[in-house]
């Protein structure tokens, strides 16, 4: 088998392509954003936030390397021509406000001088291999900030040069490197950014997800027509498709819905004129028959007429039942329930047709109790029942001579109407096969007023019971037992 | 000279018939073929059988015309249509109802019933076992014994209400709602009192009655 091709949509304006930007953005959003994002912050901060909101501890900290390098570098030059006495006083002073630093200086015979509290293991004397060795001690092997600067802040004064070191641990980082505020600021709109793509994926799935769900209702939905309504179609992507698609379902539906119905009421019209055609000669005929009946005949040519008759009589039963049938199923008639006393409609019933069956020779077993019997149902439909059933008592259980009329307590409590006959059952069904239709509108007018029927047909006979559909389902139940 | 019938039928084979048919039983029969004059024409008629399916005016309008012209005029429909189809807009006006094809008995038989519940009844006497009953001078004399039977009014209204109903049998609810003209209470023990009272008048044995029979479940009936 052939795969069907799927039908090709554009690529601009679908879902694919708005998806796949969402996916790009997040991609680019680590080598293009992330980074553009820091110098961004980065020149912000210098420009905005550094003049704006100055770091308090910046002025007033001494123990940052900026500024102890600066300091050390103006002191060296202020210090420019000054004798060894006076330095050492200098250093003294800064040694005392500088507590944490250790400085020490030397002088340009190369003595070492120390004018403060001389914790350093130091030299008396300053020569090239000192100098290796404190860097060893110092400066490398110890996690030591030292700043070395010649007196006057010029070598070549050749006034010797002084020395300061602090521990690293003293010092307030600063500079280029982050403080945690700044940290959590970046940290922050990186924080930002993710939840951003999390909430643009997210109105996009749930958007779709909307639309896909008013689709769903859209085709559950029924108008009175039993036909979804067409959808109000906004985007032309995937789903716009779709619902377009649906559209077009609908309207064909509705269409064959159309076309069906006026077939359906073509066809009613056609059996309903056809019945009223057949019944007119029908009538002629009878009336033929009838008349012949009252010439002399022989004893075979009266008895050919009595069929006759017998099956005329039959015959316009049938075209009675399949445009009853007919004018049922098409609504023409709606129900107009209302209370009433069921046993009466079944007596006054069975009053009209007693004649009928005492000259069929019918035994009529009627007992029906004296008390009303109150059910909700269009009386001239229930008639229509009971004739139904009578009939079929006449026509088909001839042989029984019997029918009978009880009231009968069900298991649940209710009281059911039981029209029983000793015929030969419904699946003998005397060789005439006009009872289906009939029981189809005694079917359907009982499935309408909410009663069961509950037909248990033998070889015995055929029992019907009649009661309100209370929790179970309406209509007709056989069950024939042949 | 019969009791008078309009019949309106547009079929000209039904027509002759019927027509036909009737006038063998004894009625005065005016046929029209369609239903343009009928109102004119069912003057001095006792009744009237009409057909459905007429051409130009149909049966339902004719009849609803006769009706509003003679409202105790009663009228018989013949119908070639269903009788739920026809019952529902047709009962509305017509009194009876005879769908075809119809058996001639049947409808002599139901047009017997609609001239005596309106009240035509023939002056010859009718004859029910012993009783010789006098419908329009309301007497009814025991043939036994050549006697009058006096009815009081309630007795005598039952009686006739049945005999209007030759032949049909009528529920309890019916007789006294006919005759009473109150809805039926159920257990209601008045119509049986009264029915005991005129059986024990009418009847030569009450115990076995023979006029006023009892059809078990259902209700009473006179028979013809």
């Amino acid at each position: 088998m052939r795969k069907k091709k799927l039908p090709q949509s554009r690529f601009r304006g679908s879902l694919l392509s708005r998806y796949l930007l969402i996916i790009v953005i997040a991609l680019l959003f680590i080598p293009v954003v992330f980074p553009a994002s820091l110098i961004g912050y980065q020149v912000v901060q210098s420009m905005v936030v550094d003049n704006m909101f100055p770091e308090p501890e910046a002025k007033n900290d001494p123990y940052t390397t900026m500024h102890l390098e600066k300091m050390w570098h103006q002191e060296a030059k202020r210090l420019k021509g000054n004798t060894p006495e006076m330095i050492d006083a200098r250093i003294g002073e800064l040694q005392a406000s500088y507590s944490k630093v250790d400085m020490f200086w030397v002088d340009a015979k190369s003595r070492v001088r120390q004018p403060g509290t001389g914790k350093l293991k130091l030299p008396q004397t300053w020569e090239a291999a000192d100098a290796v060795a404190y860097m060893k001690r110092y400066r490398e092997a110890t996690q030591q900030f030292s700043v070395i600067a010649f007196i006057g802040d010029d070598q070549k004064l050749n006034q010797g040069f002084m020395v300061m070191q602090v521990s690293r641990s003293e010092l307030r980082t600063g500079g280029y490197e982050m403080s945690a505020r700044t940290s959590m600021i970046f940290f922050g709109i990186i924080l930002f950014m993710f939840l951003l793509f999390i909430a643009v994926s997210w109105m996009f799935f749930v958007n779709m997800r909307r639309r896909l769900l008013r689709l769903q209702s859209a085709m559950t939905v029924q108008d009175g027509r039993g036909l979804p309504d067409p959808i109000l179609i906004r985007k032309t992507d995937e789903i716009g498709q779709l619902e377009h698609a649906f559209n077009g379902m609908v309207d064909r539906l509705g269409g064959s819905l159309k076309r069906e119905r006026e077939e359906a009421e073509l066809r009613k019209r056609l059996i309903a004129n056809l019945s009223h055609d057949l019944r007119t000669p029908l009538t002629v005929i009878r009336s033929h028959v009838y008349s012949l009946q009252k010439e002399q005949l022989s004893d075979k040519g009266r008895q050919l007429l009595k069929l006759t008759e017998t099956k005329l009589g039959d015959l316009s039963g049938l075209i009675d039942n399949l445009l009853s049938y007919n004018l049922l199923t098409s609504g023409k008639y709606t129900l107009e329930p209302e209370r009433c006393d069921v046993l009466r409609i079944v007596r006054e019933s069975a009053a009209a047709w007693y004649p009928l069956w005492e000259k069929e020779g019918f035994e009529a077993d009627i007992d029906l109790p004296e008390e009303p019997l109150f059910w909700i149902i269009d009386p001239q439909w229930f008639r229509r029942i009971l004739d139904n059933l009578f009939q079929n008592a006449v026509r088909h259980a001839r042989s029984g001579q019997y029918i009978g009329l009880h009231a009968r307590a069900l298991p649940s409590g209710q009281t059911a109407i039981l029209v029983s006959d000793k015929g030969k059952g419904m699946a003998a069904s005397s060789g005439d096969k006009g009872a289906g239709i009939g029981l189809a509108i005694v079917g359907f007018l009982a499935r309408e007023m909410g009663l069961v029927m509950d037909v248990n047909s033998t070889t015995q006979g055929t029992n019907i019971l009649i009661y309100q559909a209370a929790g179970t389902e309406p209509g007709l139940k056989l069950a024939n037992k042949a | 000279m019969g009791i008078h019938l309009l019949y309106i039928e547009d079929d000209a084979e039904i027509g002759t018939w019927v027509n036909e048919d009737l006038k063998s039983r004894g009625y005065e029969v005016t046929w029209l073929q369609s239903g343009e004059r009928a109102v004119e024409k069912a003057a001095g008629c006792r009744l009237v059988i009409l057909d459905v399916m007429l051409p130009g005016l149909d049966g339902f309008t004719v009849g609803q015309r006769l009706k509003k012209a003679y409202p105790d005029l009663p009228i018989l429909m013949l119908s070639a249509r269903t009788s739920i189809d026809d019952k529902l807009e047709g009962l509305q006006f017509a009194d009876d109802y005879v769908t075809k094809p119809f058996h001639p008995d049947e409808l002599a038989a139901r047009i017997e019933v609609l001239l005596r519940r309106s009240g035509s009844f023939s002056s010859e006497p009718l004859t029910l076992k012993h009783l010789h009953v006098y419908e329009r001078e309301n007497r009814i004399v025991n043939n036994d014994t050549g006697e009058e039977i006096l009815l009081t009014g309630k007795q005598f209204q039952i009686f006739t209400y049945l005999l209007r109903h030759l032949g049909q049998i009528l529920t309890k609810e019916q007789i006294y709602e006919g005759v009473w003209g109150d809805p039926y209470l159920d257990g209601d023990k008045t119509l049986m009192v009264h029915i005991r009272y005129l059986r024990e008048k009418v009847e030569r044995d009450p115990a076995n009655p023979e006029i006023i029979e009892t059809v078990r479940g259902v209700g009473y009936r006179v028979k013809a």
